[in-house]
């Protein structure tokens, strides 16, 4: 088990002709993930260097391959609206976007409808979701650093930033602490899935012993798992590590490293969402390595 | 990307939205138009202007030069306005307060109102907006209804008019405070924050951020760049700048990168710092950054701790090495072995004892 991925995953890539498609194919082929297919309107009826067939729509190439049951969107920013609104009418359940710098009115307006069509939505700036050794979405994990960063295990992994997601990974799996699945969520002021969805399908997810979330500065999402955590939907531990506490000296409004990383005040403040999450439980990590010397007392502990 | 009151203020009249009359004022402008008391207004993007002197009343037309005068020079968060703006000033019967934004509760724009909006501003009332069917007029009276004034004045044409703005402008944040509200039921906009999506524009230069302090600092990673500085404060490290490089920059942008940083005066040190990279080519980002060091003067001679990893690393390492060498830089590689925060410590250890 796993969130997320499965081996009925298969998948379509809208883009696939792209710099950045054309990597997650091969990456996610040299992975194990079957990759049925790949949309690029215009270059219906090419096949990549790999082998995999590329349509014109999204529908063409769920027809011909029905088992497809995600889509990786890997467009240039400005199509990404139109791309996912064509995945969702081709009634596909999982939508990863990995482009980033989509307009936030676009997004807005793309979760309104996959709300209304239940579809789910990861990112958009999502590095990808990757389940060690049973298969990712995306371009997380070089085939080259990715046998050594990730490994199989029982932390679940909840990022909004895709560098940080493999960092952490890398400390955990040196400390003999395996992933059960590792998310990339995007750091984008809107985003299709947020740490307490993932936080609850990792709650059922009967591999996932802790979880591990990566946040920072900027919108509420963090606090949002706190509120989840406080009213016992969550009940498996936490342990956090929160970025831009610095960011309380700059002036507001400021956009830091993610679109969605804006300082303001209040409950957007990296020292709120770690108070917020320390008093509904939650173990604050300082540095990124305290996460792993945190997870091994919390697994250490619930073993006996 | 911010825009001065001035210019969010010619956005709302493009949208009908009602503003104070009003002059823009460049350095040197000897007098105004508009008849005393008017206000003078500074034109700068930090909020609290009036907090920090940067509203005046100018009571008599003779008061404008000096007024003028000192406004330009006094700067608020640093940044020292281009432009003023003269306006009108507006008596009112009360002052409203009315926002469009994102919420990332309900993830959809929100209106957001105050029936007292100003400096004091009350609790506010929020309104989420279904962006596919935009802001319907049932929510509109409700949030008239929260400003507990009667219906049938303009408040509610300001609204649609504002979401107007804000959908099609692809705002981030279009906000009013204070709205004048007239006893007759018009209104008038007192201030204009207009926040556009940088998304939606044209992509913004390399932002370098002022910290104060006397490391400077060139870290990748859109996650890691926080989570950085936050350890270095905390290992007792004054960092000079926040400025990020992420995905997989061509050694000019990072070139052009550490130049601008490394220009700053009284630094003590450089850390280049970033997570174990997954695609980005480190030896051609190191390459930059030795380009930017050599373009850099007076040389620099303080202590440069490097931590990074990924792609090309030993290539890297090498080459920054036959630099090091060669130009006599006092640099310092480090790997993944060696966890960030170790990195911070060490170069907190390297700036301070020299």
């Amino acid at each position: 088990m796993s969130i997320l991925i499965d081996k009925k995953t298969r998948v379509v890539i809208q883009g696939i002709t792209g710099k950045e498609g054309a990597r997650a194919e091969r990456e996610m082929m040299r992975y194990g993930t079957p990759v049925l297919a790949g949309v690029t309107p215009g270059k219906g009826g090419m096949k990549t260097s790999s082998g995999t067939r590329v349509y014109d729509f999204v529908a063409e190439a769920v027809r011909r391959h029905p088992a497809i049951n995600t889509s990786l969107i890997t467009v240039p920013a400005p199509f990404v609206c139109d791309a996912a609104l064509e995945a969702i009418c081709a009634d596909i359940p999982l939508i990863v976007i990995l482009s980033e710098g989509v307009p936030v009115f676009d997004t807005a307006r793309l979760l309104s409808v996959a709300r209304l069509c239940g579809a789910r939505i990861i990112g958009p700036s999502s590095v990808g979701i990757i389940s060690p050794g049973r298969g990712k979405i995306g371009s997380i994990g070089s085939s080259e650093s990715g046998a050594k960063t990730f490994s199989r295990g029982p932390a679940g992994v909840i990022s909004k930033s895709g560098g940080m997601a493999s960092e952490i990974s890398h400390i955990l799996t040196k400390a003999g602490i395996g992933q059960s699945a590792v998310v990339g969520i995007g750091g984008d002021l809107l985003i299709g899935s947020d740490m307490r969805d993932l936080a609850l399908l990792f709650e059922r997810d009967p591999d996932t012993r802790l979880l591990v979330v990566f946040g920072e500065v900027g919108g509420e999402y963090e606090v949002l798992l706190a509120d989840a955590m406080r009213q016992g939907f969550i009940t498996k531990p936490v342990v956090a590590l929160i970025g831009g506490y610095f960011a309380e000296k700059l002036p507001h409004e400021t956009m830091l490293g993610h679109a969605g990383a804006i300082v303001g005040k209040g409950r957007t403040t990296a020292r709120y969402k770690a108070h917020a999450l320390k008093q509904a439980g939650a173990h604050i990590a300082e540095t990124p390595e305290d996460i792993a010397v945190i997870a091994r007392k919390i697994l250490g502990r619930r073993k006996k | 990307m911010k825009l001065y009151e001035y210019q969010g203020k010619k956005l709302f009249k493009t949208y009908g939205i009602a503003v104070p009359k009003s002059e823009r004022i460049s350095p040197g402008k000897k007098r105004v138009s508009l008849r005393a008391p008017f206000f003078l207004k500074s034109q700068v993007l930090s909020g609290a202007r009036k907090k920090h002197g940067g509203i005046v009343r100018v009571v008599r037309a003779s008061e404008f030069r000096k007024a003028s005068a000192r406004l330009f020079v006094n700067a608020i968060g640093g940044e020292r306005p281009r432009h003023l703006l003269a306006e009108e000033e507006v008596r009112c019967a009360r002052e409203l307060y009315i926002s469009i934004s994102y919420d990332t509760r309900t993830r959809s724009p929100v209106l957001v109102v105050s029936r007292r909006g100003g400096s004091r501003i009350l609790p506010a009332v929020v309104f989420p907006i279904d962006p596919l069917f935009g802001l319907p007029d049932f929510t509109v009276r409700a949030a008239v209804a929260a400003l507990e004034i009667p219906s049938g004045g303009h408040v509610s044409s300001v609204m649609h008019s504002l979401w107007e703005l804000f959908s099609r402008e692809h705002a981030l944040v279009v906000e009013i405070n204070p709205l004048f509200y007239f006893p007759d039921g018009r209104c008038v906009a007192g201030d204009a924050k207009v926040i556009i999506d940088p998304a939606h524009g044209a992509p913004e230069a390399r932002r370098i951020l002022p910290l104060g302090g006397d490391i400077a600092v060139l870290a990748s990673g859109g996650g890691a760049s926080l989570v950085n500085l936050d350890v270095l404060m905390k290992c007792g490290g004054r960092p000079a700048v926040y400025s990020e490089y992420s995905g997989n920059p061509s050694a000019d942008v990072v070139r052009d990168l550490t130049k601008r940083v490394l220009s700053r005066p009284g630094l003590k040190g450089c850390w280049v710092v970033g997570g174990r990279a997954n695609f980005t080519d480190i030896f051609e980002t190191m390459r930059g950054f030795v380009e930017g060091l050599r373009r850099t003067s007076p040389r620099p001679t303080y202590p440069i701790v490097i931590r990074r990893d990924g792609p090309r690393q030993e290539e890297a390492f090498a080459f920054l090495r036959s630099a090091a060498k060669k130009y006599g830089y006092d640099l310092a590689m480090f790997g993944s072995e060696t966890p960030m925060s170790e990195s911070a410590k060490i170069i907190v250890a390297r700036a301070y004892t020299q």
